[in-house]
């Protein structure tokens, strides 16, 4: 058992061997013939010992199962396995073989399927070892019929031998223990019996080979021994010579001395020449077998006939009968050639342009119209005057005109050329950049993307909207007709008095005049602060009372100008007193602590003579006051205040209240509705617009402006213009939207003040620039119609101080009168 | 609904890019680029290329996807790659030494013609002679190029023999228009059946070719100008009654040899088929340059065209039938001109002509004997396209000074008969054209010009004083028939000087209502200071600051009027002011266009302003000079 054991082992590990491998096959090959022959004379003589009856069975089902397979080619494909069963003993196969024989003769069918049976039942072992088998049966039978190849077959019987050998050994595994001894872990082991060598093994010379695998020799250094052999004995470290044998060693070199120590062996290695030149082709690279590169070659496929064709399909007619087709084509051909009509090896002649000229547009098509996605190309421009070789000498260019042409990009230059005048013909030289031109010409026409640019070709005047004539609507301001002079600082504030007659403008120089419309004559004038410039004057809406508002500072002004008759002079101080007692009873707020929001205060004696009846002192700077329609209640704007910025003052009961809560940002300006009870406040971007009755928000516009100066409502309520410090103008409708209708741009400077005449269909507004510019504004009962806005005249007169121009403006109550107040210190009427 | 994937329609459809494009065809960018030029395919801006490039705004060049596909199935594509082929093969047959291969496959090379690509871009005639400018300029040019290792002789002598052609076609059907000398070249204009074809021909000299042209590109748009202008002669002549394409004589040819390659050009131009256009001289000009032997039998003919029946070509007798019809045209081609010159002779009653026929007959009467100072290509053509007969002097030097040397029989030579010849010729001489400072000579009963004096007069459509042009004057400017392109007249100014000085009278009145632009200002203050008395300028100056205005801006003002018309009516006042308020209700987009109109047109009187001062000053200059002397 051990033997086979070996046997398997060493192809692995050992395959140097293979070679002396071969030359067993040989001999077992002769061998087996020898027993064939032997087998046919004295059937089932068994000279070995070892086979027994399983053996005896397994030839035979192997052989009835092999009745089918004859054919070579599997043997070969099963070559490599059977290599691995190299090397053994011969007379253990000596037995199937004869049985082998005898199952030919005997009868096949009948007992095959049994013994299929039978093999499956006895025989749990591998069925490689089954196939093994059958091959070998396969190839003895073979051995008889052609002796050629024989040393195909010695190989695979001897494989044959070895399987069956294996598979009989396997059966007996105990018997080889000798006795069992108690290992080192205390478990029993087997010792085995010393081993018989085989007389047929070849590998007795390994008995003590050294089992300590990948340990380094150097391991045992210290010790007596290199290793252990198969059953533990030390293998005791071969005697090595003296230090002077070892120098005479290495004076005289022994043949096959390599300086290397068998590891195996502890002795040194010494190498056949053949090995030394084993290595050396392997360390050159070379095919270390025994393989010729340069064998002859065989031709497989050679011009010589072979008896037998490759293929059996007969000859096709086409190899040897003419084809009448092409007898047809090139009988075409000569008879064109015998007409002339093909000459042979023409010579060609010339270029490709001589092509022969006819006439192309022989069909006379009629004009078509181009492709719609056609672009032809432009044509060139068509020269002027100034590059004439002799242009108008106005066309030369003068000494910066060069200078500027020269320094330019030539891609950035409107001509790429300079007018140059030659007094003759003769004296014109060559054009530098002629080539230059006409390549980029080219480059143009087959490089440039094309686009079709309709060129508007239209009056510009066409783009004007078409308008009715300003002649048509008049009557409008046209001309100054009035300078209303006496103010050292400018005019901040303009009121005209309901009955038109009397204009009251209030300046940065803290005084307050009042003229006569007409005249221009100063009728009145007051100082109301020394420090602070008046910001805002208005007179009350209501008819023969004579109040007049004027703000300076934190103070609010009633004034009664002693200008008018007495009765109107009596009803203004009646309506102005009456409030005094109210003022004196306690407010009616529920926070005592709290500070009223203004106080309604009687004038110092100087200003109660100049004619200030009532002054409220409010928090911060009022810059705008605005009536409501009854003259009862006015509302004063403080921006800085906060959400007491807007104050609502009542005359008849002296009382202020602020209509909001929280501060709603910089109000601008604040309006009564011209007849509903409505609140516009402006903040610096939007108009709000309050219901006052239901005391909420019912809208809020958004002009779109980053800085509103100032709006008006159109007297019907509708319709809201704004005007702003980023110079816009814009129109709104409160039906359509709370975006503008129209925004209109023509100032060039901030907008100051809109205003719509009260009767008239008429608005201006006024700007930095020191324009005024008066629109027609018609709005239309019918809501689908929008409304006609017409400019109509700009009125220029107010100087520009400061960057400041026309501050204020304000309509007259009944014609189409504009009174202005300037920056310049003057107010200005204009009439139509 | 489906919904509508992006990039799938419309302009990213309607557009490829040129590398889509090129893969598409499956050709080099050099193929594509020579396809593209013949079949006339040009790149396009699709109005959003963002969309047409499929969400990138990356440069790219955009096709019309419909051209490209148009082009698929051009068969000259396939000429191209068949010639990819050739190459290889050409080249693996020299490579390998094949020379008797390499030679059939030269022979055999693939070949494509253009006339039918011809045809497709240009489906009618009138299409073809619309689109013939670029054409005749890039073969003009050629023909004026010299033959290089880039351009090959061969092709700048088609190029001339087309050119001359074309002229020869021009010149004796008498459709030139108008005739503008420029510092780039001489442009012409002719009106070619109906059709207006303006042409641009450098000046005879060498040209200087930048290094960075690159002129395969030309050289594919003159193969396809060169197909174009074959078959456009061929129809002109054949509708003109002519044989195309026109008999050179072979022996006259070789006498071009001679002479220098500036005057041969013209030669040659006459020697194609303008002989007898201009009766005798045109044909013993031509004759002068030829050999001594030709000429012999050449002046016999000659001496038959002066007795004025012999129109007869020197042909053979022994040709064809095809070849007596060629004579036969021929014959017609060269005897009108000749009656007409006749007729014109007779009678000159040019009040009697219409404008064009005016124009056609306006030389008829005379002969011009031209200097040799005086470029002939130039003026030649153009007095034989205005039925003027032609001698050059150069050509006569040539004829009586035979260099017996070089020429073989020029001891057979007559040179007293050949003098005899030359004196009668010279006899007829009306106008001599010469270019010089000054003449040492005058032969009498001659008008001297200088070249010029044609163009104007051909420009005018009627004779230009001669006075102007004599010898050694100083010649009036001359001036593009097509104007001056922004509406400047050089001519016109006497009347509107007069306007001006009136209008600046007026000027104080003025108000201040217009904004004036700043670049205006500081270019005219100057000018005007000089001129004005200094006193009341300052008075005014002091006067515009009390108002509270710069000064410049009225002063400006005032220029800028000058420039314009005078509106002194308040009812144009009136209407200027309404227009101002009208532009308030102008939408932001009208406002752009307005504006934008109105630049080009501020720009344009801008350059009139300048122009008027420039040339005012310098009369003024002139003025002055001349009190002065």
């Amino acid at each position: 058992m051990a033997k086979r054991k070996i046997a398997r082992k060493k192809p692995a590990a050992d395959p140097p061997a293979t070679a002396p491998g071969t030359g067993n096959r040989t001999n077992s090959k002769l061998q087996l013939v020898q027993q064939r022959q032997r087998a046919t004379e004295e059937d089932e003589d068994n000279e070995d010992g070892y086979i027994d009856d399983e053996a005896e069975e397994v030839e035979e089902d192997e052989e009835d199962e092999l009745e089918d397979e004859s054919d070579l080619g599997d043997y070969v494909s099963e070559d490599d396995e059977y290599d691995h069963f190299e090397g053994l003993i011969d007379g253990a196969i000596s037995d199937s073989e004869s049985e082998d024989e005898a199952g030919d003769d005997a009868a096949e069918g009948d007992d095959g399927e049994n013994d299929a049976d039978e093999e499956a039942a006895m025989f749990g072992e591998d069925d490689e070892v089954v196939q093994q088998e059958e091959t070998a049966e396969v190839i003895t039978n073979s051995v008889s019929d052609d002796d050629e190849e024989d040393e195909y077959l010695s190989k695979y019987s001897a494989a044959s031998e070895a399987e069956s050998f294996s598979s009989i050994s396997s059966g007996e595994d105990d018997n080889r223990v000798a006795y069992h001894t108690t290992g080192a872990d205390g478990k029993p082991r087997p010792i085995y019996h010393e081993i018989d060598p085989h007389y047929s093994s070849d590998d007795s010379d390994l008995e003590d080979t050294n089992t300590i695998g990948n340990v380094p020799l150097s391991a045992y250094d210290e010790y007596p021994h290199i290793g252990y052999d198969i059953n533990g004995k030390r293998i005791m470290r071969p005697a090595t010579g003296s230090a002077l044998d070892s120098l005479l060693d290495s004076i005289e070199v022994p043949t096959g001395w390599t300086g290397l120590i068998d590891r195996e062996s502890g002795a040194d290695l010494k190498l056949t020449q053949e090995e030394l030149e084993l290595v050396k082709k392997i360390q050159l690279g070379e095919n270390a077998g025994d393989v010729n590169p340069y064998e002859d070659t065989i031709e497989w496929f050679s011009s010589k006939t072979e008896v037998t064709p490759l293929s059996a399909a007969p000859e096709p007619k086409r190899r040897f009968v003419p084809s009448k087709h092409e007898a047809k084509r090139i009988m075409k051909i000569v008879k064109a050639i015998r007409e002339g009509r093909i000459v042979p090896n023409k010579p060609k002649v010339g270029p490709e342009y001589d092509q022969p000229v006819y006439d192309l547009w022989a069909d006379d098509l009629p004009e078509q119209q181009p492709h719609i996605m056609h672009i032809p190309a432009p044509k060139m421009a068509k020269p002027t005057n100034d590059e004439s070789y002799n242009p108008p000498e106005e066309y030369l260019p003068s000494e910066e005109e060069r200078d500027a042409w020269n320094k330019t990009d030539p891609v950035d230059r409107e001509k790429d050329y300079l007018p140059r005048k030659f007094s003759s013909l003769r004296t014109v030289p060559r054009y530098e950049s002629f080539i230059r031109e006409r390549f980029e010409r080219s480059l143009d026409l087959y490089l440039a993307p094309r686009v079709r640019k309709n060129k508007l070709n239209i009056d510009p005047d066409s783009l004007l909207p078409k308008l009715p004539s300003p002649q048509d609507l008049r009557p409008f301001p046209i001309k100054c007709s009035v300078t209303y002079r006496g103010h050292k600082g400018r005019v901040r504030a303009i009121s005209i008095d309901p009955s038109g007659l009397w204009l009251a403008t209030g300046a940065d120089d803290g005084t307050v005049r009042i003229w006569e419309v007409l005249t221009g004559r100063e009728v009145w004038n007051t100082i109301l602060d020394d420090d602070e410039a008046v910001q805002s004057v208005e007179w009350s809406p209501l008819k023969g009372c004579g109040i007049l508002a004027a703000s300076a500072g934190e103070r609010v002004f009633l004034c009664l100008p002693p200008i008018f008759d007495d009765e109107t002079e009596t009803m203004g101080q009646e309506l102005l007193a009456a409030g005094w007692g109210y003022a004196a009873q306690p407010a009616p707020t529920d926070d005592i602590n709290k500070e009223p929001l203004c106080k309604w205060t009687k004038p110092s004696t100087k200003l109660a003579y100049q004619g200030v009846d009532v002054v409220i002192v409010c928090r911060k700077t009022v810059k705008q006051i605005a009536w409501h329609r009854k003259g009862d209640y006015f509302t004063s704007v403080s921006p800085e205040g906060a959400n007491m910025a807007v104050l609502v003052h009542q005359i008849s009961k002296h009382n202020s209240q602020s209509p909001f809560r929280k501060s709603k940002g910089i109000i601008q300006r604040a309006l009564f509705h011209p007849f509903k009870p409505m609140l516009y406040v402006a903040t610096q971007r939007y108009v709000r617009i309050y219901d006052l009755s239901t005391q909420s928000l019912t809208k809020a516009l958004q002009p779109g402006a980053r800085w509103l100066s100032s709006f008006d409502i159109h007297p019907q309520g509708d319709n809201v213009v704004t005007g702003s410090y980023d110079k816009r103008v814009t129109w709104h409708d409160l039906d359509l939207s709370t975006k503008p209708y129209r925004t209109l741009r023509y100032h060039a400077r901030a907008v100051r003040d809109v205003r719509f005449h009260a009767r008239l269909p008429l608005f201006c507004s006024a700007s930095d620039d020191g324009h005024i510019n008066v629109f027609h504004g018609t709005v239309y009962d019918d809501l689908l119609k929008n409304p006609l806005l017409v400019p109509l005249k700009v009125l220029k007169g107010h100087s520009v101080v400061q960057s400041l121009g026309v501050l204020k403006v304000t309509w007259h109550p009944k014609e189409a009168w504009l009174f202005s107040a300037g920056a310049d210190g003057t107010a200005k009427l204009w009439t139509s | 609904m489906r919904i509508k994937k992006r990039h799938q329609a419309g302009a990213a459809k309607n557009f490829i890019t040129r590398t889509q494009a090129v893969k598409k065809l499956q050709l080099s960018l050099a193929d594509f680029r020579r396809i593209c030029i013949f079949k006339g395919i040009y790149p396009r801006a699709p109005r959003s290329a963002k969309k047409a490039n499929k969400g990138s705004t990356a440069p790219t060049t955009f096709y019309y996807t419909k051209d490209i596909q148009y082009l698929l199935h051009e068969p000259v594509i396939q000429k191209f790659r068949d010639h990819k082929i050739f190459a290889r093969k050409l080249s693996r047959a020299l490579g390998r030494g094949d020379v008797s291969d390499a030679k059939r496959l030269d022979e055999n090379r693939p070949r494509y013609k253009l006339d039918r690509i011809v045809k497709e871009r240009y489906p009618t005639f009138l299409d073809a002679v619309r689109d013939l400018d670029d054409s005749l300029s890039m073969l003009f040019l050629f023909a004026a190029m010299p033959a290089s290792d880039k351009i090959s002789a061969r092709v700048t002598e088609e190029a001339e023999k087309l050119c001359n052609q074309w002229m020869a076609y021009i010149s004796r059907e008498r459709l030139l228009r108008k005739v503008f000398v420029s510092i780039k070249g001489v442009y012409y204009e002719a009106e070619v059946k109906g059709q207006e074809v303006v042409w641009l021909v450098p000046f005879r000299f060498p040209q200087n070719v930048p290094a960075d042209v690159d002129f395969r590109i030309m050289l594919t748009f003159l193969e396809f100008y060169n197909t174009l202008l074959q078959f456009v002669l061929y129809k002109l002549y054949a509708d003109a009654g002519l044989v195309y394409p026109p008999k050179i004589d072979s022996a006259k040819e070789q006498g071009v040899g001679g002479i220098s390659a500036y005057v041969m050009e013209s030669k040659r131009d006459k020697e194609l088929s303008l002989q007898a256009s201009t009766t005798a001289t045109a044909i013993t000009e031509s004759e002068m340059e030829s050999r001594a032997q030709t000429i012999s039998t050449v002046l016999s003919k000659i001496t038959n065209d002066a007795a004025g029946d012999a129109n007869e070509y020197p042909v053979d007798n022994d040709e064809d039938d095809d070849e007596e019809e060629a004579t036969e045209k021929l014959d017609q081609f060269t005897a009108l001109p000749s009656t007409d010159t006749a007729i014109s002779d007779i009678i000159p009653q040019p009040e009697e002509m219409s404008p064009e026929d005016a124009i056609r007959n306006l030389l008829s009467p005379f002969t011009f004997f031209i200097g040799r100072e005086v470029s002939l290509d130039i003026v030649e053509f153009t007095i034989l396209s205005l039925g003027g007969a032609v001698i050059s002097e150069s050509a006569l030097d040539a004829y009586l000074n035979v260099d017996t040397d070089a020429v073989p029989d020029a001891g057979e030579i007559d040179f007293d008969a050949r003098q005899r010849e030359v004196d009668a010729l010279l006899s007829k001489v009306t106008h001599q054209v010469c270019d010089r400072p000054a003449l040492a000579s005058r032969a009498p009963g001659r008008i001297y010009v200088q070249p010029q004096w044609i163009f104007d007069s051909l420009n005018r459509g009627r004779l230009a004083p001669v006075d102007d042009y004599g010898v050694g004057a100083t010649l009036p400017p001359h001036l593009s028939p097509w104007g001056d392109g922004a509406g400047y007249d050089p001519e016109a100014m006497g009347e509107e000087e007069v306007m001006e000085a009136s209008e600046e009278e007026d000027e104080g009145v003025e108000g201040d209502e217009e904004e004036v632009e700043i670049e205006e200002e500081n270019l005219e203050v100057e000018e005007e200071e000089g001129e004005e008395d200094e006193a009341l300028q300052h008075q005014r100056e002091l006067e515009s600051e009390a108002n509270g205005i710069m000064y410049s801006s009225t002063t400006s003002k005032k220029r800028k009027r000058a420039g314009e018309k005078p509106k002194t009516s308040a009812a144009e006042k009136q209407a200027e002011e309404e227009k101002e308020l009208r532009k308030i209700m102008m939408t932001n987009k009208q406002k752009k266009l307005y504006n934008q109109m109105q630049y080009g047109i501020q720009k344009k009187d801008y350059r009139r302003d300048t122009l008027k001062n420039k040339k005012r000053k310098l009369e003024k200059n002139k003025q002055h000079k001349k009190r002065v002397l």
